[in-house]
């Protein structure tokens, strides 16, 4: 009996630091599961770049990460992280790893899950997005007032909901300050990071006339061939000032740490467990600090540009005679305000086809956004399916 | 005249026990040479294989994954072998295996089966789909007499494109958000896993098969002696009244059949729906090759070159997830690996000879005579 007790406790024992072996004592291990390779500078790099704020913010928190996982074999990645790890939360920061996401929240019922970009959700499985359409829209309205051909070339990688609200919110800014202006669109329907492609694409834009870029696409191509041409760009995800200060105008920055620093506290805190996450889904925007408007973090317009936007006056229908300058301000500080929460999407809004898509005085809910498959008036080019 | 200080002499056939020795050496060498890269990245090499062994055998799961990743290169590889052993270069395994997936994906999607016919028909058309996709090049060879090697390497090109249409097309999903992906199949054409593993057993028992199979063809039947014929020399079996063409299509066939019914088995085991080719694919049919080349074209040898690259796969996948390395040290481990194997090559069929060496084999010697 003895021996059978003492047997015991030394298995106890052994298990228990077994079972505490990898994570320090009381820190809180998450492991971040990335698509793309993070020196891409754009969609994964972003996550990377959160994920080491998030580490040097939270001392009670510990990382790992892997990058340039395949979509299919997102769920081994888990088991290992978890197994191998011993990682208490899983981050997935791809819309493809969602099914493999969503089974692994079912095997491991006791660990977190956060999964990026999706629909799907468990009481162990969170979501969350930040969405740049706000910063679509004032990005937008500096394009059409930069523009001198009123032609605006835009190079998207796959149209998919989240492009085509980009590419509206886009379009209606420009024609707010500019109503001839029209943007030409270009998918690359190959990969998110496809330089090539992006340069291919680019090109053939500025060929057509267009004499501002923007874009959609984890690499700073389209930035670097507007460069080489003397034109203007916008960037895209990460801060793309350095690669060309002459022209980068402004472009969207993301801050995925606001949404991460707040979850992990939560669920440092006790709030959110692996219970109650059913309903958590963050759509984090500029209010929220989330997204951000600039070509590099705190710079949201390049000095570059500040003369001719500032001497640029236009009629706006809500602020009178006003500079573009002034007028982006305006609307940036009234979109990042919780009290007056204007929206890009506010009717009356036709699609290119010139059905009535936003009645007057109606703003989209965030269903609408996610799931918007129509193209505003203005917009020029291919447009995968567009609704009748 | 004088002896070189060294010379190279050809060996005679290498017996199996060499072969098997010096590939597990020169894995072995690789490892020891990636230790330089991993002490680069400020991991301690021996830190670095000890993951990777427990992240390829070291535990239930490990095994798991690595046989995950073996199957479809076994399917592949044997396939290959055949081919191989025929001469016939067949380096479009990666296409023949998206056919096999887009085949099996309009099974499980559209054809609106029975669910018990609806697994046995996405394998069999599956692998008619790939075979068909193999015997296209075939045709080109006899018909058009156009090299084999640059068909099936463009026809990947094509299977790759046809997927992406597809997906971002007529079969993109409804539930997808726009994504490029098409709907998630329904469960019935879900191949079942092995236990807690996610081995598909299906897939697993038809890769064993295919082996064998293809063993006994080679060795067993007519067929398989005159595809060795053919490989051996085209002249002498067309003058031993071989059909050629017959032989290039039946090896095109079968070798482009299981290819497709490991892209079957990768849509319905792993991914239940048809995704960007790239995460299909994930290079299966271009590793197939290497995998063949490895085992000397012997269905058997396929066993263990595949559950090797499984191994490299896994244990790769492990030593991402420990290290957080970036992901191409993967590429280049594997690459070493590959390197090591094709230079020891020259070890089991050339032997260096110096000066003061036994000097009784000089009927074996080699033309080029190094000084």
């Amino acid at each position: 009996m003895k021996r059978l007790v003492v047997a015991l406790l030394i298995c106890a024992v052994f298990l228990w630091f077994v079972v505490s072996g990898n994570a320090e004592e009381g820190k809180l291990k998450v492991g971040f599961i990335y698509v793309g390779p993070v020196g891409d500078f754009g969609w994964s790099y972003a996550h990377d770049q959160a994920r080491q704020i998030v580490e040097a913010t939270y001392p009670w928190i510990e990382t790992v990460y892997v990058e340039a996982v395949p979509e299919g074999e997102v769920e081994g990645v888990i088991d290992r992280l978890i197994n191998q790890e011993g990682v208490d939360i899983v981050v997935t920061t791809s819309f493809g790893f969602m099914d493999g996401t969503l089974a692994a929240a079912q095997r491991y019922p006791d660990k977190i899950f956060f999964h990026c970009s999706g629909f799907k959700r468990a009481p162990n499985m969170a979501t969350y997005m930040a969405d740049f359409h706000q910063v679509y829209y004032l990005n937008g309205i500096i394009a059409g007032a930069l523009t001198k051909t009123n032609k605006l070339g835009y190079v998207g990688a796959f149209p998919i909901p989240e492009l085509k609200r980009h590419i509206n919110a886009f379009t209606l800014g420009a024609r707010r300050v500019n109503p001839n202006a029209q943007v030409l669109v270009r998918w690359l329907q190959t990969s998110w990071y496809d330089p090539a492609g992006a340069k291919e694409a680019a090109e053939s834009l500025i060929a057509e006339g267009a004499d501002v870029l923007a874009f959609t696409e984890d690499s700073p191509t389209v930035v670097q061939v507007a460069a080489e041409h003397g034109l203007p760009s916008f960037g895209h995800y990460s801060p793309m000032y350095k690669f060309a200060p002459d022209f980068v105008v402004s472009g969207q920055l993301v801050h995925w740490e606001a949404i991460y620093l707040d979850f992990f506290a939560k669920v440092y805190a006790g709030l959110y467990t692996s219970k109650n996450l059913e309903n958590v889904d963050y759509w984090w925007l500029l209010r929220e600090g989330a997204v951000e408007l600039g070509a590099d973090f705190g710079m949201p317009i390049n000095p570059v540009f500040e003369e001719r936007l500032k001497s640029t006056i236009v009629n706006d229908p809500v602020y009178g005679e006003i500079s573009v300058y002034d007028l982006v301000f305006a609307l940036l500080k009234a979109m990042a305000d919780p009290e007056y929460a204007f929206s890009p999407f506010t009717g009356p809004i036709r699609d290119r086809k010139g059905n009535l898509r936003v009645p007057e005085g109606v703003r989209l809910t965030m269903d609408e956004l996610i799931t918007m498959e129509w193209a505003a008036e203005g917009i020029v080019g291919a447009w995968p399916g567009e609704p009748e | 005249m004088r002896e070189p200080i060294v010379r190279i002499a050809r060996r005679l056939e290498p017996s199996p026990e060499m072969v098997f020795l010096v590939s597990v050496g020169s894995v072995i060498f690789a490892f020891l040479v990636s230790g330089f890269l991993f002490s680069f990245l400020g991991i301690f090499p021996t830190e670095a294989y000890r993951v990777f062994l427990n992240g390829a055998f070291g535990s239930f799961y490990a095994l798991s994954e690595t046989i995950k990743r073996m199957i479809p290169l076994a399917l592949i590889g044997a396939g290959l072998s055949v081919s191989f052993q025929a001469s016939v270069w067949n380096i479009g395994a990666e296409g023949q295996m998206l056919i096999g997936a887009i085949v099996g994906a309009w099974v499980a999607l559209f054809s609106h089966l029975p669910s018990p016919l609806l697994l046995p028909a996405m394998f069999i058309l599956g692998f008619l789909g790939g075979a068909f996709w193999g015997v296209f090049a075939a045709w080109c060879r006899n018909k058009l007499a156009i090299n084999e090697i640059i068909t099936t390497l463009m026809l990947n090109y094509v299977a790759a494109n046809l997927v992406l249409y597809l997906i971002l097309g007529p079969w993109k999903g409804k539930t997808v958000r726009g994504f490029a992906y098409t709907d998630p199949f329904p469960k019935e054409a879900w191949l079942a896993t092995l236990g807690a593993t996610r081995i598909p057993l299906a897939t697993l028992l038809l890769a064993i098969i295919a082996v064998f199979v293809c063993y006994l063809i080679l060795t067993k039947t007519t067929l398989g002696f005159e595809l060795r014929v053919v490989g051996r020399g085209e002249k002498a079996a067309r003058l031993a009244g071989i059909n050629i063409g017959r032989v290039v299509s039946f090896v095109m066939f079968l070798s482009g059949g299981l290819a497709g019914i490991a892209g079957v088995g990768e849509v319905s085991g792993i991914h239940h729906m048809l995704r960007h080719p790239a995460h299909i694919s994930l290079g299966y049919g271009f590793t197939g090759v290497i995998v063949a080349w490895i085992a000397r074209a012997n269905p058997l040898g396929v066993l263990a070159s595949s559950f090797l690259f499984g191994a490299l796969m896994s244990g790769g996948d492990a030593l991402k997830v420990s290290f957080g390395i970036p992901f191409q040290v993967i590429y280049i481990l594997n690459g070493l690996v590959l390197l090591f194997l094709i230079a020891s090559d020259q070890l089991l069929y050339y032997r260096i000879i110096f000066r003061h060496g036994h000097q009784d084999t000089r009927e074996e010697d080699y033309g080029g005579v190094v000084d």
